[in-house]
């Protein structure tokens, strides 16, 4: 019962957090992430999901910056960024997402501001091997995952494998579609508009905004076909 | 593809089980007029088809020859009676063009019926039957028919491909079950079901290529045995089969130890003619997308080098 209620509100602070986000992006407003996270210091304040909803988020609780000419990010918001870096390190055992989705929020710190991360900086890339052997329906379910790194200019090993295999990645948009999960086809979506040579007849832009009309009551759809978009129409830093 | 045996063995299954149902094939002369006679032409007109390819690809085996012969000398003889429920056919509805697609295959197998005939070409040669409304997909099948039989397709099939779903190459995460018919009708008909494979125009060809292993994909795992069977025999038309490994697996666990192929998930239960009309569709399936992917690996192997 204490689990389930937990995991709810972890869940509910997500879709908070993720619907600032989209607002952000779609008004250009100034976002502010310390503004979402109540003080605290750490996983050891279990009553406040809102550190561990930016773990989950990932590098996408920045994303307004990266992809908006705006100003750079406050200390204060990067410092929340990094506290959530630091409160849930992977365990040595994590899955290759966790792993990747972790050094991308160093890496967005590292982007953002190399002083907060110290000397260590995003760290050596994790593995990618796993996604070389993948078919195509486990490739972009991982990539969708990771969607957090789909990010013009982005070069790590997870974007490479991506850009290798655009077709696999198209077929798995349309799988995704067609299961109506509309969160694996938000993030495959993200990737594919960084992809060259997507099939033409995949129909990505109506595929986007039937992917948001069908899947974008939640904050987390919304949030990938916003990024999508932004990417597609090219109002970037 | 390394398990061309096992692709063999689910055309073998399932040729037996339609042998052994044969009588199944029934027309129904008292039929209610609402339901109409010649609603029970089509399952025949499908068995034709489908032996037909069995006899042209030639790589069933001798046994599943002789069981093809009789099936169909089955049909013919007794079913259509010679060819006499045809004509009984084409009398009951002038306009309809069902008697005519099911005499076709047989015709190309060696059968005749005179009489049936002189309907057929009276029959088309009437404005409304070209008038007839159809969907393209439809009106692309008898058009091909048209051609087949030796009259001119009204319209020329060119002229009907621009006008189908698949012709049209729309986004293929809107494809649901309805349109994956189409889809499969439309290669049907252009290929000759399965006889020229370079029927399908380029781009429709490299269309399907990179879309239908997400269909085969998506049905395999909805276990619609039925449709799945068809996008098999898509695949098999393909410039370059895939002979999808999963979904030829899984299509073959499906499939009863008598042959029997259930539509959707597992087997109905009721009366034998019940379930009789419900499997008899997708175990003609299994049999048309086993021989045909068997002659393409064959195909495929002759061409190796060793």
């Amino acid at each position: 019962m204490e689990q389930s209620g937990t995991s709810t509100r972890l869940a509910g602070a997500v879709q908070g957090l993720t619907s600032e986000l989209v607002s952000a992006l779609r008004s250009g407003d100034r976002f502010r992430l310390a503004g979402t996270v109540a003080e605290g210091h750490g996983p050891e304040t279990a009553a406040d999901p809102s550190l561990a909803a930016v773990r989950v988020v990932g590098a996408d609780a920045v994303l307004p910056s990266v992809l908006l000419r705006s100003p750079p990010p406050d200390p204060d918001d990067l410092t929340v960024l990094s506290k959530a870096v630091h409160a849930y390190p992977p365990p040595a055992d994590a899955s290759p997402t966790s792993m990747w989705s972790h050094w991308a929020m160093r890496r967005a710190l590292l982007r953002l501001d190399a002083s907060l991360d110290g000397a260590s900086g995003a760290g050596p890339e994790p593995g990618a091997a796993w996604l070389d052997d993948a078919p195509w329906q486990l490739l972009t379910h991982q990539l969708a995952v990771l969607a957090a790194l789909a990010l013009p200019g982005e070069d790590c090993a997870v974007a490479r494998a991506a850009r290798r295999r655009p077709v696999d990645v198209a077929r798995g948009f349309v799988r995704a579609v067609r299961r109506r999960d509309w969160l694996q086809a938000a993030g495959a979506g993200r990737w594919l508009v960084l992809l060259d040579e997507v099939p033409r007849t995949l129909g990505l832009d109506t595929g986007l905004e039937f992917v948001a009309q069908m899947g974008g009551e939640d904050a987390r759809v919304a949030l990938q076909v916003e990024a999508a978009q932004l990417l597609r129409t090219g109002v970037l830093v | 593809m390394n398990d061309t045996r096992l692709i063999h063995q689910v055309g073998v299954g399932a040729l037996e089980w339609l042998h052994a149902h044969r009588d199944g094939f029934r027309l129904e002369l008292d039929v209610d007029p609402e339901v109409g006679f010649l609603e029970r032409f089509k399952p025949v007109g499908e068995l034709a088809l489908i032996c037909k390819v069995l006899f042209r690809e030639g790589v069933a085996g001798s046994r599943q020859s002789a069981l093809a012969r009789q099936l169909i000398d089955h049909a013919w003889c007794h079913t259509l009676d010679g060819g006499r429920m045809l004509v009984r056919g084409q009398r009951t509805e002038p306009l309809s063009p069902i008697p005519f697609e099911v005499y076709l295959p047989f015709r190309e197998l060696g059968y005749s019926s005179p009489e049936a005939e002189r309907a057929f070409r009276l029959n088309q040669r009437l404005d409304s039957f070209a008038a007839l409304e159809m969907s393209p997909v439809r009106r692309l099948g008898l058009s091909a028919f048209q051609r087949r039989f030796g009259l001119p397709p009204r319209p020329p099939e060119a002229d009907l491909v621009g006008a189908t779903w698949l012709g049209r190459a729309p986004e293929p995460w809107t494809v649901e079950g309805h349109i994956a018919y189409d889809i499969t009708h439309t290669v049907f008909h252009l290929t000759d079901w399965g006889e020229n494979p370079e029927g399908l125009p380029a781009g429709v060809a490299d269309y399907l290529a990179t879309w239908l292993p997400v269909w085969l994909d998506d049905w395999l795992d909805l276990q619609r045995w039925d449709l799945l069977g068809e996008l098999l025999v898509v695949d098999a038309c393909l410039p370059h089969p895939t002979f999808d490994e999963r979904a030829w697996e899984g299509f073959a666990a499906a499939q009863q130890p008598d042959g029997t192929m259930p539509a959707v998930r597992t087997m109905p239960q009721g009366e034998p003619d019940e379930v009789f009309d419900i499997v008899y569709h997708p175990t003609l399936v299994a049999a048309f997308a086993s021989v045909l992917a068997t002659s393409r690996a064959l195909t495929r192997l002759a061409h190796t080098p060793s």
